[in-house]
């Protein structure tokens, strides 16, 4: 029992970060291996938050995103300025997190540097964790289909063409990156109040590794594709332990062999879509969260054309 | 009314790595004016279209729109303030659907905030509903209805030359910059252009820049209008498609440039 | 003024072996206009190769630096054989590439992890001796570093300014598609470009295990080296020098002056500073030409 619970709530803060990494890489094209790096702030910042200054949980794990989300300018605005080839970008995501590891290892004061942050208390249990992936997964299905989720698109299809077509790129990249780091803030903050300890090599490499995978192997432009491979990583890893030191070799092979033979992953440029009533289903829950439904909700812009 | 053009280039110029590609072009447009820009290959068309659409800076010279200087703006600021483009080798978002991409440009600035992009307010939802109506109906001006929810990507070539116009319409825009719209048309095709051009031109007030190589595209719409002909980078002349057909010096640049071109092939096969 | 000049002197060999790797990815880059992302475990494979050919074979030292470049250079083409070069053939997004290329080197770094153990390695002693320069010390590996790094340089150089197959690598560099058409054969020349990285990442690797030790991750080292070729301009090779040992120097005297604990945060400090002010890299200006 407390075991799959484990593994269900492990799993449902690898969907968080993995939904918001989707957006960055899988909708915009910009390529992040530091996310880990974003969720050691979102995750440092709630605990710190909480156990210092006293704020509810319930602020805390909004507050370690946006905490996360502000951090994410400091590489976003330079590297998206200029206009800087993708790659560069990912090195300035992977400089990111290896700063922030570095800078957490040695700040003793207050975060415990490499002894890590003790004395979290345990908040995060399934039913939260449940409720905050399901709210992230439909936001993030409801911002892939606005307008400002399509110019992402448009933005990762052609970037001359988009900014030719009115979409101001740097606004578009850095939103877009905001909501990935946002995203990866509360998942950490999640992970921080299940854990009840942080410790600076919690966010290493291989976390980015394992959190890129899941966008790549799961399908660009896909938001459903991305979250049942972010689930099986947690699952399987632990369901076949034998497997979790070739892990790694795995994935490698298999990008290549993914990339070579079916770039666009498991799910890619494909939507879960069930029919009409899938779509008012998902559109009813994005609007329930807001205002109360719209007069006749034409919804995405895909149906409805003759 | 307003006797300011739309748009005018004074002596305008640009250099890459020394090479002047563009030099002391003069041109103005007016509301409703369609102007053709011919010119053998290398002349600087397209070049002349990048600066006035801004994803080049001129080096020298002042590039006035409704009668305030753009020099120095970005693409996308041009775009919102009424500057719109197709080009030369189509750029459509070939994984968007043909409707998504013409509503892109309706929406290349949002019409709503961030915030409503998670969750819809009322507002949202109605601005969604005018994008897909306003995006309907010119995917029904260039007779694309049908395609609408077909990936951009897999259109026929032809057809995705009247998307990409569509979509240039959809920013709304004052100044329409079409780069080659006729490019690798069969002569059939190249006629429902014309009849589309045509069409856009007199319905709306577009003022309208077209480069082509079709001549007989560029003489037929530009048929009562004036024809700018662009060699090595200058004007080398202006008038109505009858004056500028006569014009020797035109002659000579369109022959100079093919004996030059005949002349490299042959080089190359000896 | 000694310890000044002890500092600068530390600083250049460690910007040497930086520069050795930030040129290979400004060959890469400049040919095929992307990074390369499997150049970590290229440089894993060289300081591996180099260790074992000593330690177990007992191979004197230029013996087995030559099979760690040779072994490296096999790896590097397989690499373009197996993971670059059926997405080059049909121009996939870069966005791929990379990903193929990271997987590659995911799958290396980690088969060696696996293969050797994460252990670090001391790599065989080969000089302590130092030689003295007017008060400054010069330890001979670092000078060797040094020197050996502005051969390769120079021989690149050369290579790629004065020889046929330097025509053939820029011509390719400039237009595939026509370079092609034009009877060179694309092919080669990526056999040869990925060869020669590989052999620098060999060396870089070797240096790199000497200096510090030899460990499957060792391969971290090219983020730096990739931050230098950002600093000294996207695919310029003198800028990539010239990043290279400006980063090796700074983080020197950082650690020097300041503090050990934060030699790592500064190269990312100047990172961002540097696309900030200057966002073509600091000879970005002058790459118009590519070379």
């Amino acid at each position: 029992m407390g075991y799959l619970t484990s593994i269900l709530i492990l799993g449902c803060i690898n969907i968080v970060v993995v939904l918001g990494l989707s957006v960055l890489t899988g909708y915009t094209g910009l390529f992040s291996i530091g996310h880990a790096g974003f969720m050691a702030v979102g995750g440092y910042a709630a605990a710190i938050i909480y156990i210092r200054l006293h704020v509810p949980f319930a602020l805390a794990l909004p507050l370690g995103g946006v905490a996360a989300g502000l951090s994410s300018y400091i590489i976003g605005y330079p590297a998206f300025r200029g206009k800087l080839r993708g790659d560069y970008f990912a090195i300035a995501t992977l400089g990111f997190a290896e700063a922030v590891r570095l800078l957490l290892n040695t700040t003793y004061p207050v975060i415990g540097g490499a002894y890590g942050l003790m004395g979290i208390p345990q908040k995060t249990n399934l039913p939260i964790a449940l409720a905050v992936a399901l709210l992230a997964f439909a936001g993030a299905q409801s911002f892939v289909r606005s307008q400002h989720g399509k110019n992402c698109v448009a933005v990762y299809d052609d970037e001359t063409a988009a900014q030719m077509m009115g979409v101001d790129l740097l606004r578009t990249k850095l939103m877009a990156l905001f909501i990935s780091a946002f995203y990866a803030g509360v998942a950490g903050a999640l992970y921080a109040f299940y854990m009840a300890y942080l410790s600076p090599s919690m966010f290493g490499i291989s976390k980015s590794s394992d959190l890129l995978a899941a966008v790549v192997f799961g399908g660009m432009q896909s938001i459903i594709g991305p979250v049942i491979i972010a689930f099986v990583t947690v699952a399987l890893p632990e369901l076949l332990r034998f497997l979790l030191a070739w892990r790694l070799v795995i994935y490698g092979l298999l990008f290549v062999v993914m990339m070579v033979f079916r770039p666009q992953g498991l799910l890619g440029y494909r939507e879960l879509d069930f029919g009409p009533g899938w779509r008012r289903a998902t559109a009813a829950v994005a609007s329930r969260l807001g205002k109360p439904r719209p007069p006749r909700g034409p919804q995405g812009p895909v149906e409805g054309t003759p | 009314m307003s006797d300011a053009p739309l748009l005018s280039l004074r002596n305008v110029s640009i250099s890459f790595g020394g090479v002047r590609a563009v030099h002391g072009v003069s041109l103005e447009l007016r509301k409703g004016e369609l102007v053709g820009l011919i010119g053998p290959n290398g002349a600087g068309k397209s070049t002349v279209l990048n600066l006035i659409s801004g994803s080049v800076r001129p080096t020298e010279g002042d590039i006035l729109f409704k009668g305030k200087s753009i020099v120095g703006l970005r693409p996308d600021v041009l775009s919102r303030i009424g500057i719109s483009r197709t080009f030369q080798n189509i750029r459509l978002f070939p994984q968007m659907t043909a409707f998504e991409n013409v509503a892109l440009g309706i929406h290349g600035k949002p019409l709503y905030s961030f915030a409503e992009s998670f969750v819809r307010t009322r507002r949202a939802w109605r601005a969604e509903a005018e994008v897909r109506e306003r995006a309907l109906s010119l995917l029904e001006l260039v007779d694309l209805t049908r395609y609408a929810k077909e990936r951009a990507g897999s259109l026929p070539y032809g057809l995705q030359r009247r998307l990409e116009l569509a979509r240039a319409m959809a920013t709304g825009p004052e100044l329409l910059l079409l780069d080659e719209p006729a490019a690798g048309m069969n002569e059939d095709e190249c006629g429902s252009l014309v009849e589309l051009i045509r069409r856009i031109h007199e319905e709306s007030s577009y003022g309208m820049i077209l480069i082509e190589h079709h001549m007989n595209v560029v003489m037929e719409l530009c048929a009562d209008s004036l024809i700018y002909v662009l060699n090595l980078g200058e004007i080398l002349a202006s008038g109505s498609p009858r004056e500028v057909q006569a014009d020797q010096r035109v002659i000579g640049a369109y022959l100079g440039a093919k004996r030059s071109a005949n002349e490299r092939r042959r080089r190359r096969i000896s | 003024m000694i310890l000044f000049m002890q500092q600068l002197v530390n600083g250049l060999s460690i910007g040497a072996v930086y520069a050795l790797l930030a040129v290979g990815y400004a060959l890469v880059y400049s040919v095929y206009n992307f990074t390369n992302w499997a150049f970590d475990a290229f440089m894993v494979v060289g300081a591996f190769a180099a260790y074992y050919c000593i330690t177990l074979f007992g191979l004197p030292l230029p013996v087995a630096i030559g099979l760690a470049m040779l072994v490296t250079a096999g790896v590097a083409v397989s690499v373009e054989v197996g993971a670059y070069r059926p997405l080059r053939v049909r121009q996939a997004p870069r966005l791929f590439m990379m990903i193929s290329a990271m997987g590659a080197s995911m799958a290396i770094v980690n088969i060696v992890n696996l293969a050797f153990g994460g252990s670090f390695r001391k790599f065989p002693e080969i000089s302590s001796a130092s030689v003295e320069l007017g008060g400054v010390y010069i330890g001979r590996m670092d000078l060797f570093a040094i020197v050996f790094s502005f051969v390769s340089l120079s021989a690149l150089w050369l290579l790629l300014g004065k020889t046929r197959i330097g025509l053939g690598i820029r011509a390719s560099a400039i237009d595939t598609v026509t370079a092609g058409l034009m009877g060179i054969n694309n092919n080669s020349v990526a056999i040869i470009v990925f060869g020669v990285s590989g052999v620098l990442s060999a060396i870089a690797g070797v240096f790199f295990g000497a200096k510090y030790a030899v460990y499957p991750y060792l391969g971290l080292v090219t983020t730096k080296a990739m931050i230098a070729s950002i600093i000294g301009g996207i695919g310029s090779l003198p800028g990539a020098v010239v990043g290279s040992l400006l980063l090796g120097v700074i983080e020197t005297f950082v650690s020097a002056y300041i503090s050990s604990v934060y030699r790592d945060l500064i190269s990312f400090t100047i990172l961002v500073l540097v696309l900030l002010f200057f966002p073509n890299g600091i000879m970005g200006a002058k790459t118009v030409d590519k070379l």
